[in-house]
């Protein structure tokens, strides 16, 4: 039997969690030769949303999109430097526009078959709109999705890594 | 992150006793200064009413999403208030505002401030959970309205 997993994508949004869940997947991916590929989606929806609720102005809508834009490319670069460390090639991936509906197509086009968050929240509310886009993620995927918890034991795992030379 | 990721009850104020929009801009960021025991209560207050100087954030049908982002703050919080009656707050549709949520975040957290606004807009955009949330008369029945 091969390998249960050979394309695996690992999704940041900038948080402590999702750089965890990077790292869950560079020491998967060594473990079991599997091509790595972080994507960054650029919540522009959410940004059009707060447009046209007119929550955000304009101004503020071009700002923060700049913002996330510089996030995403920082996080993307920081992933791939881990993997580096690893010997583990990562793919950087920078979309836009809904994220779970990008997540969701990227999966399918690529035919990835895991897929790997961090941060998962508590279940605070049964609400639709309530649900983060975490949560959306794991229910659409069209794969496997393994969920890393944010704790020492992945960066104590990830440190014990030999670094490539 | 949703809204119910950040909500707390100790940050829920109700009734607000403020009557004009300057006072319960103040008295909005008291609320977070006084739970979150922060300095800087002057830096935060100028970064909301900066941002308000560029157009009201008074959306009509009574909701109000006061917000700023700036670096006198460490996470994305939340300051949720109603006034026992709407007050003038130049709003979208000349209508008095009564449902304040205001969002103060970091200068690097921009995703999660989005998330937490946009989640925001959509739970308040039901005509059914504003009127709920009308009847609302203590922080614990807003926690249960929102966590159901």
């Amino acid at each position: 039997m091969g390998e249960p997993f050979k394309s695996v994508l690992v999704y940041l949004d900038g948080t402590e969690d999702s750089v965890t869940a990077a790292m869950a997947a560079i020491a998967l991916c060594q473990r079991l030769q599997a091509s790595l590929t972080a994507i960054y989606v650029v919540n522009t929806k959410a940004l059009q949303d707060l447009v046209k609720a007119r929550i955000f102005l304009d101004i503020e809508e071009q700002e923060y999109r700049r913002d996330i834009e510089g996030d995403a490319q920082r996080y993307l670069n920081h992933v791939e430097k881990l993997g580096m460390q690893k010997g583990v090639a990562v793919t950087p991936v920078k979309a836009s526009g809904t994220v779970h509906v990008e997540v969701k197509r990227y999966l399918q086009e690529h035919r990835m078959d895991l897929l790997v968050l961090g941060g998962i929240s508590e279940i605070h509310s049964r609400r639709d709109e309530l649900l983060s886009e975490t949560d959306r993620m794991m229910r659409t995927a069209s794969c496997p999705v393994l969920v890393v918890r944010n704790n020492d034991a992945i960066w104590d795992m990830f440190e014990s890594l030999p670094d490539v030379q | 992150m949703t809204l119910t990721d950040i909500l707390d009850r100790d940050l829920i104020k109700i009734p607000l006793e403020s009557t004009t929009k300057h006072a319960l801009l103040e008295e909005l960021v008291d609320v977070l200064v006084e739970k979150k025991r922060l300095r800087n209560r002057d830096e935060l207050l100028d970064a909301v009413i900066a941002r308000e100087s560029l157009g009201s954030t008074g959306l009509g049908e009574g909701i109000a999403i006061p917000h700023a982002k700036t670096s006198a703050i460490e996470s994305v919080s939340l300051v949720l208030g109603i006034t026992p009656d709407p007050i003038e707050f130049d709003a979208q549709d000349g209508k008095g505002s009564q449902f304040f949520f205001l969002v103060i975040a970091p200068e690097r957290e921009a995703g999660a401030y989005i998330e937490v606004l946009a989640s925001i807009a959509r739970a308040t955009a039901s005509p059914t959970f504003r009127r709920l949330l009308g009847c609302a008369r203590s922080a614990d029945e807003v926690m249960r309205l929102f966590l159901d």
